[in-house]
C-alpha cells in the first residue's frame, strides 16, 4: 500500500512506523504556503487551521502517489473528532474515489472498527515482529525527543549562527536511516556527541532566558505553521521547551490511565486550578503547563492557538488572571491563514525584551497581549 | 438573597426551571432582561477579542447581574446526554467568567451539569452544591427541583405544540400557559424553519428579531425546539457518528426533520460569527438541503452586523419562496 499521513512535528517517526509495517511510504512534503493555499481552498471557511493544513498535506501526498492516508480520529468534545470525516467528504467530492482514508478513533468508542483498522495497517506482518518493532519505535521517539530538547538548550548559546539547526537536520537524516534498536542506540550516542561539540558561549545564569511553549497540539508541534517559533526564540538567545513532545504524548495518551506517568496527572491537576473539568483539546494541559513552567523557574510563556480554537479561547480568557496570580508573562498568539510572519516577529521580540528587563529587575510588569484586532467587515453573510 | 439569571445562552430554554427552583428555595430572582447595546459593549470589553458573540453577550449579562444581585447563576454545562457534550465554552463557562469578570469572585453559583441522560437537568445532586454554600437541606432541594421540573415539562409541552421559545417564555411569565396556544398562527403564505441555538435565534441583538421580521412578512415559523428530542435524533440515525454537541445534534436533527416536512418551504440557519460547532452543522445542513432540493440560507451575525442589510436579505429570501410557491400552484391549476 502506498501510505501517507498528516505532517506534524517529527514526521520521520510516522514514516518509520509505516516502514516497520512494511508499507511503501509516501513521505508528505513539509507544509509550505502552497499546502496552506490548497488546504484553505478546499476546506470549509470556518474550519480550524489545523484541519485546513492537513487537508493541504493530503492533497500534496496524493499528488505524490499516496493511495492510503492514515490518521487519528480523536474524540470529543472538540472539532478534531470530525477532521477525518470532513477530509473524507472533501476528497470524495474532489473525485479521489481510489484514495482510502483510515481513521483511528479511540478504541473504546468502537473496538471492532479499531481492530479492523489495525488489521489493515498491520499489513500481514507477524505479531511478534510488530510488537518488537513498535518497541523500537517507542525508543526511537524517546531518543529523538531527547536530542531535540538538547538542541533547544544549545541553540541560544551557539557561537556560529545556524550551526545547531544544521546539526539537527543532519541528526534527523541519520535517524531516518535507522532500522534496528542496536543502530538506534549507536546513532543516538553519535548525535549526542555532535551536539555537545558545538561551540557555545558561556552565559551567566542570571542572563539566561527560558520560555515555555504551550497550546493546541498542531500549532505547538508543527513548525511550518508556527513560523519555526522555537528557532526564532533560539536565535534571540532564548532557551525553549514545549509543553508537548511526541514521546510524552504517547505516554500520556496511548498508555492505559493507571500506567500513565505521574507527571501527566500532576499537570492536569495544576490545570484544574483554573479550568475545573476537562473541556476538550488541550486547554487544561495548557494551563497546567503554564503553572508547571513557572514552578520550574521559566521566565515567560508563549501560548499558541489556532484562531478561534474553542478550548484555547477558554484558556485565553484566563490568561490575564493566571499571568497575574502566577506572576509570569504570557504572550498569546492566535494563528490563522492571515497571520503574517513580520507581525509575529515584532511581537515576539517585544516580549523577549520585556522578559529581559524583568529579569534584570527593571520592570515588574506582566505583559499581556490581547490579540491583533481583526478587520471587522460587514458580517451578515447569506449564502 | 438575590440571584441574577443572565438573560442569555440557555436562559431561553431553562429559565422556567431555574426561576421556579430558586424561588421555591426562597431566592429573589433577577432576570437581567433582553440584551442591550450597553450589555453587549460591556461584555465585548471584558471578553477576549476572538470569542463568539454569544459568550461576549453572556459576559455582559453577568456584569449587569452582579450590579443588582448578590449572586449570579453560571451553570457549567458538561453534558445532558451520553456520549455527547456541550461546546467547550459551555464546559468552561464559569472559568471564562472568573477570568474575565473580576467582581464575580466568590459570587458565582455554578453547579456542574453532567448527566447521562436528563435533558431536564433535574437531578437534585446537580444542585447539592447549594447545600454547602447556603445550608439548604437535601429535602428542600429535592422538593424545589421537583416543583421546577413540573413547570419545565409544561413549558416543553408548549414548545412541542408549536409555540416558539420566546412566546412560551412569555406564557410562563404571564401565567397564561396553554391559553397562548392560539398564538400559533398558521395562515402565512410560506413556512420557514428557522434553525439555530436558542441564544442566537431569540437574542434580539444577535438575530435582530429575525422571527418577528419574518412574521411581519406573513411567514409561518418553525424552530428546533418544536421538534421533540426523540424525533430529532431519529433523523440522525444514518450518520456514521453523531456530532459531539447535544444542541448541535438537535439543530441538525430538526433540520433533517423539516427537510422532509412538506409544509416547510425553506430553511434559515442562524449562526453567530466565530461559532466552532456551527462550522460543521452549517455545512451538513447546506449539503442536506441541496440534496432535498429545499432553499437554504445562512444568517451569520455578530455584534457588528448592520440591520438594514439583513432585512434586505431575508426579504429577498421570502420573496423567492413565495414566487416558487406561486409558480408551483399555478402549475397545478
Ligand atoms: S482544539 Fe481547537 S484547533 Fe483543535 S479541533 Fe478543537 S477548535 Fe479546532
Ligand atoms: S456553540 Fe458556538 S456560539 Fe455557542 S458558545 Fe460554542 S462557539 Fe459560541
Amino acid at each position: 500500500m502506498k501510505v501517507s499521513f498528516p505532517y506534524m512535528g517529527s514526521a520521520i517517526v510516522y514514516k518509520k512506523l509505516f516502514e516497520f509495517l512494511e508499507h511503501e511510504v509516501i513521505m508528505p512534503p513539509k507544509p509550505t504556503q502552497r499546502t496552506m493555499d490548497l488546504g484553505v481552498k478546499y476546506s470549509p471557511e470556518f474550519a480550524c487551521i489545523p484541519l485546513k493544513m492537513v487537508m493541504g498535506t493530503y492533497l500534496e501526498a496524493i499528488e505524490k502517489g499516496a493511495k492510503v492516508l492514515v490518521t487519528s480520529g480523536g474524540h470529543g468534545p472538540c472539532r478534531a473528532g470530525f477532521y477525518g470525516d470532513t477530509h473524507r467528504n472533501i476528497l470524495k467530492s474532489l473525485g479521489y474515489d481510489d484514495v482510502e482514508l483510515i481513521i483511528f478513533d479511540a478504541p473504546q468508542d468502537n473496538w471492532r472498527a479499531f481492530f479492523r483498522n489495525v488489521q489493515k495497517i498491520r499489513n500481514g506482518v507477524p505479531w511478534h515482529k510488530v510488537i518488537n518493532r513498535m518497541y523500537t519505535l517507542y525508543r526511537f521517539v524517546q531518543k529523538l525527543d531527547e536530542l531535540e530538547k538538547m538542541v533547544q538548550k544549545i541553540r541560544p548559546y551557539e557561537v556560529n549562527k545556524g550551526q545547531t539547526t544544521q546539526v539537527w537536520n543532519q541528526i534527523q537524516e541519520k535517524f531516518d536511516k535507522i532500522k534496528t534498536r542496536k543502530q538506534l542506540y549507536r546513532v543516538y550516542e553519535e548525535c549526542k556527541q555532535m551536539l555537545l561539540s558545538i561551540p557555545t558561549r558561556k552565559v551567566d545564569e542570571k542572563d539566561r532566558i527560558r520560555v515555555g511553549i504551550v497550546g493546541e497540539i498542531y500549532v505547538v508541534m508543527e513548525s511550518s505553521i508556527n513560523f519555526g517559533i522555537e528557532e526564532i526564540l533560539g536565535n534571540l538567545g532564548v532557551e525553549v521547551e514545549r509543553s508537548l513532545y511526541l514521546f510524552e504524548w504517547i505516554n500520556d495518551n496511548l498508555v492505559p490511565w493507571i500506567l500513565r506517568p505521574k507527571r501527566f496527572k500532576e499537570i492536569i491537576k495544576k490545570g484544574q486550578r483554573y479550568i475545573k473539568i476537562l473541556i476538550g483539546g488541550h486547554a487544561v494541559e495548557t494551563v497546567g503547563h503554564i503553572i508547571d513552567f513557572k514552578e520550574r523557574g521559566f521566565d515567560g510563556i508563549v501560548h499558541l492557538m489556532p484562531f478561534a480554537c474553542l478550548p484555547e479561547l477558554v484558556t485565553q480568557s484566563l490568561i490575564p488572571k493566571i499571568s497575574k496570580e502566577v506572576d509570569i508573562p504570557i504572550l498569546s498568539l492566535p494563528i490563522d491563514e492571515q497571520t503574517g510572519k513580520a507581525n509575529m516577529l515584532t511581537r515576539i521580540e517585544a516580549f523577549i525584551d520585556l522578559l529581559r528587563n524583568r529579569k534584570r529587575g527593571k520592570t515588574k510588569e506582566v505583559f499581556i497581549d490581547n490579540i491583533q484586532e481583526h478587520v471587522q467587515e460587514e458580517r451578515v453573510v447569506m449564502v | 438573597m438575590k440571584i441574577a439569571i443572565p438573560h442569555s445562552l440557555l436562559y431561553y430554554y431553562y429559565f422556567p426551571l431555574w426561576d421556579t427552583f430558586f424561588k421555591e428555595l426562597g431566592f429573589e430572582v433577577v432576570d437581567t432582561g433582553p440584551t442591550t447595546k450597553d450589555i453587549l459593549d460591556k461584555g465585548s470589553k471584558a471578553a477576549v477579542a476572538d470569542i463568539c458573540a454569544p459568550i461576549k453577550i453572556f459576559t455582559g449579562h453577568v456584569i449587569e447581574g452582579l450590579k443588582v444581585a448578590d449572586y449570579v447563576f453560571v451553570p457549567r454545562f458538561a453534558r445532558i446526554k451520553k456520549p455527547e457534550y456541550f461546546c467547550p465554552k459551555f464546559m468552561g463557562l464559569p472559568d471564562i467568567i472568573e477570568g474575565t469578570v473580576e467582581e464575580s469572585k466568590g459570587r458565582v453559583i455554578s453547579p456542574i451539569i453532567n448527566e447521562k441522560n436528563n435533558e431536564n437537568i433535574s437531578s437534585p445532586k446537580i444542585y447539592e452544591m447549594l447545600t454547602e454554600m447556603f445550608g439548604f437541606s437535601h429535602r428542600e432541594i429535592r422538593l424545589a427541583i421537583k416543583r421546577a421540573e413540573e413547570v419545565f415539562e409544561r413549558f416543553k409541552a408548549l414548545l412541542h405544540s408549536g409555540l416558539s421559545c420566546d412566546k412560551a417564555l412569555e406564557s410562563y411569565k404571564t401565567g397564561r400557559w396553554e391559553k397562548d396556544l392560539e398564538k400559533v398562527k398558521k395562515d402565512g403564505d410560506v413556512t420557514i424553519a428557522v434553525l439555530g441555538y436558542v441564544y442566537d435565534v431569540y437574542d434580539s441583538f444577535i438575530s435582530m428579531d429575525v422571527i418577528k421580521k419574518l412574521e411581519a412578512l406573513d411567514v409561518n415559523i418553525k424552530t428546533f425546539e418544536m421538534v421533540p428530542q426523540k424525533v430529532a435524533y431519529d433523523n440522525l440515525k444514518h450518520y456514521r457518528k453523531r456530532l459531539f454537541w447535544t444542541f448541535s445534534n438537535r439543530v441538525l436533527g430538526a433540520g433533517l426533520h423539516y427537510l422532509k416536512d412538506p409544509e416547510v418551504d425553506g430553511i434559515i440557519h442562524v449562526t453567530a460569527f466565530g461559532c466552532g460547532p456551527d462550522a460543521i452543522v452549517g455545512r451538513f445542513l447546506q449539503y442536506e438541503s441541496d440534496v432535498a432540493g429545499k432553499p437554504f440560507t445562512t444568517l451569520r451575525v455578530d455584534e457588528h452586523t448592520g440591520e438594514g442589510h439583513m432585512v434586505t436579505r431575508i426579504e429577498a429570501f421570502v420573496d423567492m419562496l413565495k414566487r416558487k410557491k406561486w409558480a408551483k400552484l399555478s402549475e397545478v391549476l
